[in-house]
């Protein structure tokens, strides 16, 4: 058995979510007069602005919101588009990076706990796909988990892809300077991504080392009244 | 011996009673469980009851949700041209997401949750945290389906009064009959004291405010002209609702005499009608004449006759011209306002004809479309006749339409014992539409009968040709024959000759 290339291509790509379709994850948490409002969904970026303000107005209406939240709702997407919009220009380096995902989310009354593993390079990646075969497959009945666990996807997606501009600069700095840094740059850009050597450092077979098999394994879990309301002020204690 | 009778441990439950499982195998087949399944729920989607029928019995168990006529297209199982049309950017394989799969997913998931409680309106919030797709794509979907009625639409809003009739009114029928329903200016049911509140700034609309109906918005008359709306509205989709008048008490009796005793007097000049009553505007007047009741409970008596007649005209007037401007908006409202762009123009279009020649032509193309739907093949005459019927069809339905919502405006309001003489006003109108109908509609048959002549001349010509061209088949023929014979007795001759010789 041939020993995988190292020589990954490395060659910077355009900054873009590693998914069919580029859509933003966004993210809100706004408070306004005591009322807190939290949220997370996905933005296609080749919308015009001009629905952000909509969709605000939409929302504050719709969740019956005092109006105050309509203006800051459209500020914080606003910000987060242009955000990404800013890192749109650049370049990032890809290589082979199979990244681990995480999911550790709790939806109403859904706990969902899992891991595994993404191939950052696949361009064709379809999150939302992956959601929703998931819920469907661990029998998830509550329709508020399958956007939920696209976003979380997204997320991470997101910030790796943040991470692989920054290690491109700096390798594009380094490059300019140095000339003999490559290996130690090449395994810095990596970072996130598991090294595939390692990965298939077992030669005679392919099934996962079996301390791993609960990690990797789907948990969904159904809290009741109780359990959600301790888990919600937890969480509200945290940040304050 | 095997026996024709199933074994009773094999045979399943729901299957039908003539399949026989063979002995050994128990294999079910899974369609038998899976048409039974899908009955309830094709019952309970069961799709367009049109909107302006009386109700059909409901089966017992199962939901029926309504949807406008105008959307009878729609089925769960595909996508319609229409669909297509109006959102080309799933179909256009431009952007990886937004494909017809996406779409289907996206606006099934939608209807479908929405049919699991028709009775409540769903808002955009609800179903873009259960959707697995980006928030536009959904919002796009979500008003499409909102605008053709295919969500949100409750059978209580074609009972709606008129648009320009009181704003209160209105939003009275919001706070009693939808519960669930997100209306942002919440008022009580009461016609006099209902309060307007600017959808942006939260203050009370004193003087006039502006609405707007396709998003359900509100502002004052201050957010409006400063353009504190959301985008994507423009300064056209608000009306103008005057508070000040939405504020005055219902008509006193004594007013309603003063009023009529005006109208006879002085005609079509409101102006002079206005004074006459005292505390009105001239479009008050106006407005409240044409909803003076018309029922059925007062008789006709004959010492009204030429009052009566008189009134006739000017209702009819009033009706008809152009120059009072509530009854415009009157023959314009019903429609008008639809969100089918279609039937705003078949509106349009029938308040420039007149109520009279709107109906007429209504009735002329109902009969025309009734007959074409029967199959029976036409000529082109009688095509180019059904289509242009058909235009004018839908103009009279609008306005027999608008004559039905005037009937109902009428009966809506208390009658008042001393106007017995407004009784046959609306008889005479029926009466006068009634006759141009069968005048039309005598045309019609006359027309038909001289197509139906023209056709079988038509076939009479297709017999002549044919015989004729059989007869010059058979000359034909018969020549060939004949000429064959000569040449035979022409060689028999030779051959004759030279045995001879």
């Amino acid at each position: 058995m041939k020993p995988l290339p190292s020589t990954s291509s490395k060659t910077p790509v355009k900054f873009r979510m590693p998914t069919s379709e580029n859509l933003v994850p966004i993210r809100l948490d706004i408070e306004v007069d005591g009322q807190r409002f939290k949220d997370a969904f996905t933005w296609n970026l080749s919308d015009p602005d001009s629905e952000v303000s909509v969709f605000a107005k939409r929302t504050q209406k719709d969740l019956k919101l005092p109006l105050a939240f309509a203006t800051q709702i459209a500020q914080s997407i606003q910000t987060q588009l242009t955000e990404f919009r800013s890192y749109q220009g650049q370049e990032m380096l890809t290589g082979e990076k199979i990244v681990p995902i995480k999911l550790d989310l709790r939806v109403n009354h859904t706990l969902i706990k899992d891991q595994f593993l993404w191939d950052f390079n696949n361009f064709d990646s379809d999150p939302e796909e992956f959601a929703k075969t998931f819920c469907n497959d661990l029998g998830i009945e509550d329709p508020e988990v399958g956007p939920a666990v696209a976003f979380a996807i997204r997320e991470q997606l997101y910030e790796i892809a943040i991470q692989s501009v920054a290690t491109a600069r700096e390798s594009r700095n380094a490059k300019k300077g140095r000339r003999g840094e490559y290996s130690s740059i090449s395994s810095r850009s990596t970072g996130a991504a598991l090294d595939l050597m390692k990965l298939f450092s077992n030669r005679y077979s392919v099934v996962r080392k079996r301390k791993e098999w609960d990690v990797y394994e789907p948990m969904v879990d159904i809290l009741s009244n109780e359990e959600v309301n301790a888990l919600e002020s937890m969480e509200e204690r945290k940040p304050r | 011996m095997a026996s024709t009778e199933p074994p009773a441990a094999v045979t399943p439950p729901s299957s039908k009673p003539n399949l026989l499982p063979l002995a050994s195998t128990t294999i079910i087949t899974p369609s038998a469980a899976a048409s039974v399944a899908v009955a309830p729920t094709a019952s309970s989607s069961s799709p367009a009851t049109p909107s302006v029928t009386t109700p059909r019995p409901i089966p017992s168990d199962a939901e029926v949700v309504h949807i406008p006529s105008y959307s009878c297209w729609f089925s769960l199982g595909d996508i319609s041209e229409c669909e297509i049309r109006c959102l080309p950017e799933f179909f256009d394989s431009r952007s990886p997401s937004r494909n017809p799969k996406a779409y289907k997913y996206i606006r099934d998931s939608i209807v479908k949750q929405f049919r699991r409680n028709p009775s409540s309106k769903i808002t955009f919030t609800e179903v873009r945290k259960t959707l697995v797709a980006d928030v536009i794509s959904i919002r796009k979907v979500y008003d499409f389906l909102d605008a053709w009625g295919l969500i949100n639409y409750s059978p209580a809003a074609l009972n709606k009064p008129l648009k320009w009739e009181d704003k209160d009114s209105k939003s009275s029928q919001h706070a009693t009959d939808s519960p669930a329903g997100p209306s942002s200016d919440s008022t009580p049911p009461v016609r006099e004291t209902s309060k307007r509140l600017c959808g942006s700034c939260k203050s009370v609309c004193s003087i006039a405010c502006f609405a707007s109906d396709k998003y359900d918005i509100t502002l004052c008359a201050r957010c409006f002209v400063r353009g504190n709306y959301r985008v994507g509205l423009s300064s056209s989709d608000f009306k103008r609702v005057e508070i000040s008048d939405e504020m005055k008490t219902d008509w006193t009796e004594k007013e309603t005499l003063q009023l009529l005793e005006a109208v006879m007097h002085y005609g079509d000049d409101w102006k002079k009608v206005a004074q006459h009553v005292g505390g009105r505007s001239d479009k008050d007047c106006i407005t409240h004449f044409i909803k003076l009741p018309m029922g059925e409970q007062f008789a006709s008596s004959a010492e009204f006759g030429s009052s009566i007649n008189k009134l006739n005209q000017m209702k009819d007037d009033n009706n008809i011209s152009s120059s009072s401007s509530p009854s415009k908006r009157l023959c314009l409202s019903p429609l008008a306002d639809a969100s089918n762009p279609i039937m705003a123009q078949a509106a349009f279009l029938s308040a420039l004809a007149g109520t009279g020649v709107a109906e007429a032509a209504a009735q002329a193309a109902v009969t025309a479309v009734s007959e074409m739907g029967q199959g029976e093949p036409k000529a082109d005459i009688r095509s180019l006749h059904g289509v242009q019927g058909l235009q004018d069809a839908s103009i009279t339905s609008n306005g027999s339409g608008i004559l039905k919502s005037v009937e109902e405006a009428h009966s809506g309001v208390n009658p008042k014992p001393e106007e017995k003489e407004k009784v046959n006003v609306e008889e005479e109108i029926r009466r006068v539409a009634e006759v141009q109908m069968k005048q039309i509609q005598e045309k019609i048959m006359h027309f038909e009968e001289i197509d139906s002549q023209i056709e079988k001349e038509w076939k009479q010509m297709e017999q002549m040709r044919d015989i004729l061209f059989y007869d010059q088949l058979n000359l034909l023929k018969h020549e060939r024959a004949i000429r064959k014979s000569g040449q035979q007795a022409a060689e028999g001759v030779r051959t004759q000759g030279d045995f001879v010789s």
